[in-house]
Parts: C-alpha cells; sequence; structure tokens
C-alpha cells in the first residue's frame, strides 16, 4: 500500500488520543477508586452496585434498630430487677410482721411507711424511660404506666399491646414486656397490707403471694433474658452480613490498586513511545535529503 | 518531407509537458494539507506521428515520433472507497450520535453515586425505619419528611433535567436540518458550474474534490444514494458529470438533488413563528423539484445518520398525536410510572384501608393523609409533578407511623398509640413491594425497577459505544485506502519533481543539439575553400 504523510499523522494522533483516553480512563478509576463511574461503563456491575450498596445500607440500619431493641431489653431488665430487689424487701418486712406477738403498733407503722416508700419506688420502675418513651406502656409510650391522677396502673389494652422492631429483613423483635397485671398484682398486695390495721391479717398468705409476685418477676426477666440472646444472635449475624455485603460490592466495583497502577505506568509508556516514534517519523522526508 | 525545424518543435512540446507536469507536482505539494484534496497526475501521451494516416500521406520508412503532451490532468480517486467511506460515515454518525445522546441521560440520572436517585430512596428508607423504632421521636418525623421530599425533589430534577436534553435534542435536529440545506445548495452550485465547465474539455479537478468533500459531510446525516450525469459538448471520457443524490428509506429512495436543482428539507410540525418542534418528529418535508414535496417519515428513516439518531433521542411517532417513541420519551414515561407507582403504593399504606380495618393514623391519631400529592392536580403523580403533601411539611406529627384505630371521642379505648410504629416499618417496604396491577410496575418493586432502567440504559450506552469504536475503526480504514490511493505523498512528488526537472534539461538538451546541428548546416555547409 502506498503510505502518504498524512496517514501517518492521522494514525499517529489517532493513537496519541487513543492512549490519552485509556489514561484518562484509569486515572478516573484511580482518582475514585471504583471501577465504574456511568452505566455504560459496565451495567452489570452497575446494577449490582445498586443492589449491594442497598444491602450494606440496610445492614447498617437494621443494626441501629438493634441498638434501640438492646435499649429497650437492657431497661426493662434493669427495672425489673428494681422490682424484684423491692418486693424482696416486701418479703423481709412481712416476714417480721406476721411476727405478729412481738409487734408493737409503732414497729407496724414503721413498716406502712416503709411499704408505702416502695410503693412509690415501684411506680417510678413501673414508669422506667428510655430517652422520651415510656417502655412498660405497651404503644402508649408517651403515657406513664402508672398513672398519679387516678393512683392506678393503667390497663387499657393499647398498653398491653407489644412493640417490636425489625431487626432483619421481614424479622421482627418484641421489645415490650406486658407488665400492667403484674404491678396491678403487687399494687393491690402492698395497698391491702398497708390498710391493714390490727393483727387480723394474714401474713402466711401474704408471703406466699409475694413469692408468686416474685416468680413472676423472675419468668418476665427470663422472657427478656430470652429475647436479649435472640439480639445478640442477631447482632452477630448481622455482622456477618454487613462483613459480607461490603466485601461483595468491593469485590465488584472497587478496582485493584496495584493492577489499575500497573495499568496506568504501562500506558504512559506507551503514551510516551508513541510520542516519540512520531516525533521520529513525521519529520524527515525526502525533502531533507534533496540540497 | 519532414521539416527541418521539426526536431526543435518536438522537443519544445517536451519542455512544455515536463513543464505542466512541474506545474502539477507543485500544486500538489503546495495542497499536500489540504483537507479533501486529491493528488493530480498529467496524463502524458505521445503525439500522433509523422506523417499523418492517409492515402496521399508521404511515404517515409516507417512512423517519426513528433513529441509529447499533456492529455489530460486528472485527480486520482477510486469512486468504490468513496461509496464505502460514506457508508460507513452514515453509520458512524448514528452512533456517535447515539453515544452523545446516551451519555447525557446518563449524566442527567447520575447512577452510581452518592447524590442520586437511589441514594435518596434509601436515605428515606432509613428515615422511615429509624421512625419505626422512636414513633414518638419528632426529630424522626421531621427527617422522614425531609427525606420525603428529598425523594420528589430528586425525582423532579432528574426528569427537568432528562426534559432540558430532549429539547437541546430538538435544537439540533433543527440546526441539522439547516446544514443539509446547506451542504444541498453547495453541492446544487459545485454542478452547476462543473456543468459549465466540462463540456469545454476541462477537468475541474478541484471542484470534484470541493464537491466530494460535501458529499463525505452530507453521508454524516443522511444514508445517501450518489450517482452521475455526463455533461455532454466536447466534456472528456473521464469527466464526472453532475451528481444526483437520493436519500436511502426503508422504502423507495427520494431523489432530493439533481443538476442544478435540490429539495429543501423542513421538520413537520415546526412551529415557524416559534420555530417550537413538536413533542414527537413525525418526519420531514422535502420542498420543490426534484423530489417534489416527498415526505420522509421518522418511520421509514433508515437506521443510520445522524438524522436518524436525533430523531430516535428526541422521540417520534408514526402519526400526528400517535404513540410516542424514542429513547428519551421512554426514559420520561418509565420514570413517571416509577414515581407514580411509588407515590401511590406509599399514599396507600399511608392512608390505609379503614373499611377494611386496616388503620394507619399519626401521632395525634388521625387518620393518614395522602403524603405525595400532584403538584398540578388534574395531572396524576408523576416524577415531575410531585410533592409532598404542605399539611405534613408543617406539622411531621402527621406522618400516619401507627397501625392502632383512629382516635374516636366517644369511644376511650381509642388512645392515640403514639409508640406504635408499625405503619412507619410497612411505608419503608413500600420500596420493595412488588407492585402490580395499573399503577404497579409489572410485578417489580420501585427498587427493581430502577436498577433495570439503570441496567437498560447502560446496556444500551455500551451497544453504543461499541458500534461507535467499530464503525469509527471502520471509516479510518476507509479513509487510509482512499488516502493511500489520493492522498499526497511529499517523498513521491521530490521524485517526480526530479523525474521532471531531469526530462525539461534532457528536452532542453536536446534543443541544443539541434542548434548545434542547424548551426553546421546554416553556418558550416558550404565554405569549402573559403
Amino acid at each position: 500500500m502506498r503510505v502518504t504523510q498524512s496517514m501517518l499523522s492521522q494514525n499517529m494522533l489517532r493513537n496519541l488520543s487513543s492512549s490519552y483516553n485509556n489514561m484518562g480512563k484509569l486515572q478516573e478509576q484511580l482518582n475514585t477508586g471504583k471501577k465504574v463511574t456511568r452505566p455504560s461503563d459496565d451495567p452489570v456491575v452497575v446494577m449490582k452496585s445498586l443492589g449491594y450498596g442497598m444491602q450494606v445500607n440496610r445492614v447498617e440500619q437494621y443494626q441501629k434498630n438493634l441498638g434501640e431493641v438492646n435499649n429497650w431489653l437492657d431497661s426493662s431488665d434493669d427495672a425489673l430487677d428494681g422490682v424484684g430487689q423491692v418486693l424482696h424487701r416486701a418479703r423481709e418486712l412481712a416476714a417480721n410482721a406476721a411476727n405478729t406477738g412481738a409487734m408493737t403498733d409503732n414497729d407496724r407503722n414503721m413498716i406502712k411507711v416503709e411499704l408505702e416508700q416502695l410503693q412509690n419506688q415501684l411506680h417510678d420502675f413501673a414508669n422506667t424511660k428510655v430517652g422520651d418513651k415510656h417502655i412498660f406502656s405497651g404503644k402508649m409510650t408517651d403515657k406513664p404506666l402508672f398513672n398519679k391522677t387516678t393512683g392506678n396502673y393503667e390497663s387499657g389494652t393499647s398498653f398491653k399491646e407489644n412493640v417490636s422492631i425489625e431487626v432483619f429483613d421481614g424479622v421482627d423483635l418484641r421489645v415490650s414486656t406486658n407488665v400492667s397485671d403484674m404491678f396491678n398484682n403487687i399494687n393491690q398486695l402492698f395497698t391491702d397490707i398497708k390498710n391493714d390495721s390490727d393483727d387480723q391479717y394474714d401474713f402466711g398468705a401474704a408471703l406466699e403471694e409475694i413469692d408468686g409476685l416474685l416468680n413472676d418477676v423472675l419468668i418476665k426477666r427470663a422472657d427478656i433474658g430470652a429475647r436479649s440472646n435472640r439480639a445478640e444472635l442477631m447482632d452477630n449475624r448481622l455482622q456477618m452480613q454487613e462483613g459480607a455485603a461490603k466485601k461483595q460490592r468491593s469485590e465488584n466495583e472497587d478496582i485493584d490498586y496495584e493492577k489499575t497502577i500497573t495499568d496506568l505506568i504501562t500506558s504512559e509508556s506507551i503514551h510516551r513511545a508513541t510520542l516519540s516514534v512520531g516525533a521520529r517519523i513525521i519529520q524527515p522526508s525526502l525533502t531533507d535529503f534533496l540540497r | 518531407m519532414r521539416s527541418t525545424f521539426m526536431g526543435l518543435e518536438t522537443s519544445k512540446r517536451g519542455l512544455y509537458t515536463q513543464q505542466s507536469a512541474l506545474y502539477t507536482t507543485g500544486h500538489n505539494v503546495g495542497n499536500a494539507n489540504t483537507p479533501g484534496y486529491s493528488r493530480q497526475r498529467v496524463n502524458m501521451q505521445a503525439t500522433s506521428g509523422f506523417p499523418g494516416v492517409g492515402l496521399n500521406a508521404g511515404t517515409t520508412p516507417g512512423f517519426l515520433g513528433t513529441g509529447v503532451e499533456a492529455g489530460s490532468i486528472q485527480r486520482i480517486r477510486d469512486t468504490f472507497v468513496d461509496h464505502q467511506f460514506r457508508n460507513e460515515s452514515t453509520k458512524l454518525g448514528y452512533w456517535e450520535s447515539q453515544t452523545k445522546a446516551i451519555a447525557q441521560m446518563e449524566d442527567a440520572i447520575g447512577e452510581p453515586s452518592e447524590y442520586g436517585l437511589q441514594q435518596t430512596l434509601t436515605d428515606f428508607w432509613q428515615s422511615l425505619q429509624t421512625l419505626s423504632t422512636s414513633p414518638e421521636n419528632g426529630g424522626a418525623r421531621a427527617v422522614v419528611v425531609e427525606r420525603g421530599v428529598a425523594v420528589a425533589d430528586s425525582f423532579k430534577y432528574i426528569s427537568k433535567s432528562i426534559s432540558e436534553i430532549k429539547t437541546n435534542l430538538g435544537d439540533e435536529i433543527n440546526v441539522s436540518t439547516i446544514n443539509i440545506n446547506s451542504i444541498f445548495s453547495g453541492i446544487t452550485e459545485l454542478n452547476k458550474q462543473i456543468a459549465e465547465v466540462e463540456p469545454n474539455g476541462y477537468l475541474p479537478n478541484d471542484l470534484y474534490d470541493a464537491r466530494d468533500g460535501l458529499l463525505d459531510q452530507l453521508s454524516g446525516y443522511l444514508p445517501i444514494e450518489v450517482s452521475y450525469d455526463k455533461t455532454g459538448g466536447r466534456a472528456l471520457a473521464i469527466a464526472e458529470g453532475t451528481v444526483t443524490i437520493k436519500i436511502k428509506t426503508n422504502g423507495e429512495s427520494i431523489t432530493v438533488l439533481q443538476k442544478d436543482q435540490f429539495s429543501e428539507i423542513s421538520i413537520d410540525g415546526k412551529d415557524l413563528k416559534t420555530g417550537e418542534l413538536p413533542g414527537a418528529i413525525t418526519g420531514f418535508t422535502l420542498s420543490g423539484a426534484p423530489a417534489g414535496d416527498a415526505k420522509l417519515s421518522a418511520a421509514d428513516m433508515k437506521k443510520s445518520g445522524e438524522l436518524k439518531s436525533l430523531v430516535e433521542s428526541y422521540g417520534y411517532s408514526d402519526t400526528v398525536g400517535g404513540p410516542v417513541k424514542g429513547m428519551y420519551p421512554d426514559m420520561l414515561a418509565k420514570l413517571d410510572k416509577m414515581a407514580n407507582a411509588f407515590a401511590t403504593e406509599f399514599n396507600k399504606i399511608h392512608q390505609g384501608d379503614p373499611a377494611n380495618k386496616v388503620y394507619a393514623t399519626d401521632l395525634d391519631g388521625k387518620p393518614g393523609e395522602a403524603f405525595f400529592k400532584a403538584i398540578d392536580g388534574t395531572q396524576p403523580i408523576s416524577a415531575s409533578n410531585m410533592k409532598i403533601n404542605e399539611d405534613i411539611i408543617s406539622n411531621p406529627n402527621k406522618v400516619a407511623a401507627s397501625t392502632s384505630k383512629p382516635y374516636d371521642d366517644t369511644d376511650p379505648t381509642t388512645n392515640p398509640e403514639v409508640g406504635n410504629g408499625q405503619n412507619a416499618k410497612n411505608l419503608s417496604n413500600a420500596l420493595f413491594n412488588k407492585l402490580s396491577g395499573p399503577d404497579g410496575l409489572g410485578g417489580s418493586s420501585v427498587q427493581g425497577f430502577f436498577a433495570q432502567i439503570i441496567g437498560e440504559l447502560g446496556v444500551s450506552g455500551q451497544q453504543a459505544i461499541k458500534m461507535t469504536e467499530s464503525s469509527g475503526t471502520l471509516l479510518l480504514a476507509v479513509s487510509n485506502r482512499r488516502d493511500s490511493i489520493s492522498s499526497v505523498s511529499l517523498d513521491e512528488e521530490m521524485t517526480d519533481m526530479i523525474r521532471f526537472q531531469q526530462a525539461y534539461n534532457a528536452s532542453a538538451r536536446m534543443i541544443t543539439v539541434m542548434d548545434e546541428a542547424l548551426d553546421k548546416i546554416i553556418n558550416g555547409m558550404g565554405t569549402v575553400g573559403r
């Protein structure tokens, strides 16, 4: 084929522009750390990256949700632990009071006073707040379980409704503990003891009742414990998920730095070669030798 | 009987002819960098011998040559390669324009990025999840509303950007028709000049070059078919004549330029006062002879050339007011569909279905209102026609995060459950619910549908880039082949220069020889004994 100067310069120009193009792409990849910046770079990678990105974001959100779950459960458990201690003290007092022969009116009054204090403490436990929500009020988290105006524990259905939080796609964990009836029973017992004015009260039965109530508290706490275990399990699973999702995302869309830098260096040297070859080929022609 | 001075005459012809060849070499060298220039060559031919052929011609043993003449000055060109070049150029014109249109769309949609619609939807989902864990928290509610506004804004922004690019594409169609008309007019002008020159026995090489350059340009816009008509008179056999241009279509080709006439191309349905284009191109009219007001309908246009690509990107339809096809209208329609489906599903969950005891209530225990609304209430919600209910913006307590029964004065058991975040969770799922039915997405989720849009866009972009690259490579190959035939090689011209220079010198020397010979006759003879 007959080859002319214009062909050589055209070809050189095209080679130069394609090597510039190549370097530009690699530089962009190095700057962003991503293989792709627009859908047409690689539609499959981009589509997958939308999915993986969403997955990572979801797992992160579920981990935040799980933090909320732990808040609820830990606070509930703490409060119920307090309730247990109050009941233990009440049991001691009841045991003392049962010893009717040795009881003076003074002693009895002192017990009544302490019982009243304990009862108030229970109101506080029933109205435990996490942030701005009352955790024992079912779905009525803006209202305390113990209503100071009526002097009663609320027992409406909404106060007994379960609150649950999503911790994974379609997996809900119940965070509320339904204690309305339990607190009512305790309250009833305390009030009964308090109202007793003479030695007629059957403290033996009261002791038994307190034991029953303590058992109730234990059952609730065991339930919370079981749910905490589930939350912990979920946490582990989410951490694994997070790792997997981030790894998949990275494998899908992140560049391999060693490879990309090597590629860049290679294209740089190709570019340089193109430039110097061009400079050599284009200049001399027969004109330079005809003198 | 030959003439005494015939030798001088023969050598003079040699001088003249070699000189013409040298001048042509100079012309070639001078135009070495002129785009579209084809190198020229002097076709030298021996002049007829002596004596002439005939009954009463003198009898000499054998013919005696009488020298050389420049028969014609021809440009070196291969019409077959030109044909190939224009075919490839039409393809490249189409794919380059497609690549550009898709790249602009990718820029408008801006995925993947930290600021795209996908991220906005994800943020919205996260805010709803947070709300589901803390429905009584005013901050969580405000965030949901803000993120909701961001979702509507993202839809609007993308839709608006795409519409703007679509308008720009319309401008480009306009500019293209103006360019095409000016090329038509240029070629017609050249046709006229060529028709005037050729009958006198000349070859207007530089006019041919100019005309071929215009034909190359035209082939980028439209698929064309070029044929030639002889001009007559004393035109040389190698004279090219005038061109006739036909636009290739899916049906019969349309003759748009012939000899000294061309038909002007105009866009159908264009408002002549405002210059505004219809929302979808139905086709073009080629007014005046030789096309005779022929229609080039959008459907009939062959799938190559920049004009067709622009029409496909901008949007076209077979009949006025008919269904609109094309890349940009398709994308706008898909975005509208997606925005509508999302808003409809979201509103449905946000409003509940009290008749079937599916409740959605806000913080005050009131039933949820529509969360997304149309800006223009007479039109359905779409990507460009979408906002958040102002009442909810001014009072985020109105976000219906709860599934409790709406508050009822007469029924004290219906206290608003502020700790109920069940519905916020349901709302967050709007993104992943599979939506079918008239307002749906054919069974896809909003998330899935968007990924599909992006995927399809990417695939067509990749295809367009590949096609641009391959037709570009082919065009370069053909262009190289054409250059290998037609472009000026300085080395070759230098070699020619020396060749012609030597021949010129030798002819001049021949004259000296003749001079000496004649000197012998004139001055050296008949002087014996003097």
